[in-house]
């Protein structure tokens, strides 16, 4: 046993050359000016203070409220549809799993394009609305685009952790709740959902994430007047060309999501996901 | 004993991993040219055609701005040919990124419309010295005619802000540009290094910002407008050209504030090596059939004058934006602004998008 711990030497050394390393710089760019070079550098914290600035913690904010509404609709749709797929034929299950994930196979760049032409003005949508009577509406650019889009893209994290919980589920816990009595509701309630709770707050955090940093999405959809923390970001580093405030939003980004993967690990342990340890 | 063992495998590993990598890029038996162009901006086949004739290999990669190209540079990505734009290739030769051109190799050089060649940027310095013209054009408004009142033009860039188009306008998601309007609607220089005048600037892009509800968009004007989604749209004069060509209820005017008259140039940066190959690539874009073939599917003024004539009086006839205003004093090109201005106006605009 003892020497093949030694194997894992080189995956130390691979996580500190790829991880470890770019994190390094990422926190000396954000600690320091002097541009992008690393000649003349001088140790500030100009960059964070930067990032309190009103019109910057508004983006933060905007970004913030932008993840909890795609991950509520996320969880209002994924969940039904896990349980749904759950509830199927092991054979169907896999059919259904593997229709779930297809859309991931293709480039999200090409999927939101293809968001593009059916919301356009004149798009696929518009056309349908107006062979039914109704008037035009304007989706591109609004909120509901980039919702849309975020959803769609975000939606298969959200139901795979949940499905792998439920099929997982020990059922002799639903077979004695209901020979004592529970209703399906107090069944459903009291037991198939407290047990998937830790699949729920999986799929919650992976969605939340992706959702609070994305930029692609947004920016096609929502025009670039749409700016979230990600697109900030990207701005920074290929528009502004200043590597010093960019990397401090990303480390304020990074805590943040630290922070909120850490409260989800103890809503976990809290609740009723500590009892299956 | 057998630690040092793993870690000298360890190394061997890794070592072999960078060589075999290295290997395999630098294993070349053909010259290569690496080419760093603005999306959309040369007909592809024209590539593809040149590593024919010339039995050569191109590299080519895009960028969105000559702000995203020049962080890419500067970050030590390395190109032989690069396409920006006036005020950037001022800064790239001001900054020690190019090599000159030698018009001697340049045999195609007399077919270039004389006026483009002596454009200078400074008393006595020529951009052509370090640059060969490319497309060149101005910034004005692209608008459908059956929506947007004729008499409206007369506020030129100020109809930007009039409250009957609300939520009617595409503005171009470009810094210089969205100061460029805003500064000259104001009256000022758009090379103004006058802070205060950029703060007015910043005042006049957030108050339309808040009153116009415009979307910023890039390159997906180009679609936008062709469906007519909107009324209004700021664009560079060779998109609206090619626009109007498969619009025909759209119309293009220059403000008569004054607007920004661009010429972009194709530049050989210093790491280039095949610079005999570079000319030609050069020379072989200037020869004529291969200007209309590109012209043909960019749109923009073509700096071959033949070229030029055939697409003004040929293709593009009657579009008048193909053909951009001359002499006019009100008109300005984009000078190179120093660090720590370009880097204020950088904030203004991070700050009207994050509104």
């Amino acid at each position: 046993m003892k020497q093949f711990k030694k194997l894992v030497v080189p995956y130390i050394i691979w996580s500190a050359v790829f991880v470890v390393f770019p994190l390094v710089l990422i926190f000396l760019y954000a600690v320091t000016t002097g541009g992008n070079s690393l000649v003349n550098i001088k140790f500030t914290w100009d960059s964070f203070q930067k990032m309190a600035e009103p019109i910057y913690v508004s983006v933060f904010l905007r970004s913030l409220k932008l993840g909890v509404i795609t991950t509520i609709i996320c969880l209002g749709l994924g969940y039904p549809l896990a349980y749904m797929i759950s509830k199927c034929r092991e054979q169907v299950q896999v059919i259904l799993i593997l229709f779930i994930t297809i859309p991931m196979w293709i480039n999200t760049l090409l999927r939101t394009y293809a968001w593009i032409s059916i919301l356009q003005d004149n798009g696929l949508l518009n056309s349908l609305l107006e062979w039914l009577g109704f008037g035009k509406l304007h989706f591109m650019y609004t909120d509901v685009a980039v919702v849309m889009g975020l959803v769609c893209d975000l939606l298969p994290f959200m139901i795979i952790p949940i499905h792998t919980v439920l099929t997982k589920m020990d059922h002799s816990l639903i077979e004695a709740a209901q020979d004592l009595g529970a209703d399906k509701w107090q069944v459903f309630g009291k037991v198939i959902f407290k047990m998937s709770i830790p699949g729920v707050l999986n799929g919650v955090t992976m969605v939340f994430l992706l959702a609070i940093s994305a930029f692609v999405i947004p920016k096609l959809l929502g025009g670039a007047q749409y700016f979230l923390i990600g697109n900030l970001i990207e701005d920074q580093f290929l528009n502004v060309g200043n590597w010093n405030f960019g990397s401090a939003i990303s480390i304020i980004l990074a805590l943040a999501i630290l922070l909120i993967i850490n409260l989800m690990r103890k809503v976990d342990s809290d609740g009723a996901g500590g009892d299956e340890e | 004993m057998k630690r040092k063992w793993i870690g000298a495998a360890v190394l061997i590993m890794l070592c072999t991993g960078v060589l075999l990598g290295a290997a395999g890029c630098g294993g070349k038996d053909k010259p290569t040219l690496r080419i760093f162009n603005s999306g959309e901006y040369i007909e592809k086949s024209l590539l593809t055609k040149f590593e024919k004739k010339y039995d050569c290999k191109i590299v080519y990669e895009t960028y969105d701005s000559n702000e995203s190209m020049y962080t890419k540079l500067v970050s030590g990505s390395e190109y032989d040919i690069l396409v920006p734009s006036d005020y950037m290739i001022e800064r790239l030769i001001k900054e020690d990124y190019l090599q000159k051109i030698d018009w001697d190799k340049i045999s195609n050089k007399d077919a270039l419309i004389p006026a483009l060649m002596d454009k200078e940027y400074e008393q006595g310095e020529k951009y052509s010295a370090y640059s060969v013209p490319y497309f060149w054009g101005s910034v004005g408004i692209l608008y459908d005619t059956e929506v947007v009142d004729e008499e409206d033009l007369e506020q030129g860039w100020e109809i930007l802000r009039n409250k009957k188009y609300a939520g009617n306008i595409y503005m171009y998601d470009s810094e210089r540009d969205a100061l460029m309007i805003a500064l000259k609607s104001l009256g000022y220089s758009m090379n103004t290094e006058n802070k205060e005048e950029l703060d007015e600037a910043y005042e006049w892009l957030e108050k339309q910002r808040n009153t116009m509800d415009p979307v910023y968009v890039g390159d997906d004007v180009i679609d936008n407008m062709i469906s007519g989604n909107k009324a209004m749209a700021v664009v560079y004069s060779g998109d609206g050209a090619l626009i109007i060509a498969d619009n025909d209820k759209l119309d293009f005017f220059e403000p008569k504030q004054g607007t920004n008259l661009w010429y972009d140039g194709i530049v050989i940066t210093k790491y280039c090596e095949e610079t005999e190959l570079a000319h030609k690539f050069l020379n072989f874009l200037l020869e004529e059939d291969n200007a209309l073939l590109n012209d043909e599917e960019i749109g923009y003024s073509s700096s071959v004058q033949s070229v030029f004539e055939t697409m003004r009086d040929e293709n593009y006839k009657g579009i008048d934006a193909y053909v951009p205003r001359t002499d006019y004093e009100k008109d300005e090109v984009f000078r190179y602004q120093k660090p720590d201005i370009k880097s204020y106006c950088a904030d203004l605009w991070t700050k009207v998008k994050a509104q």
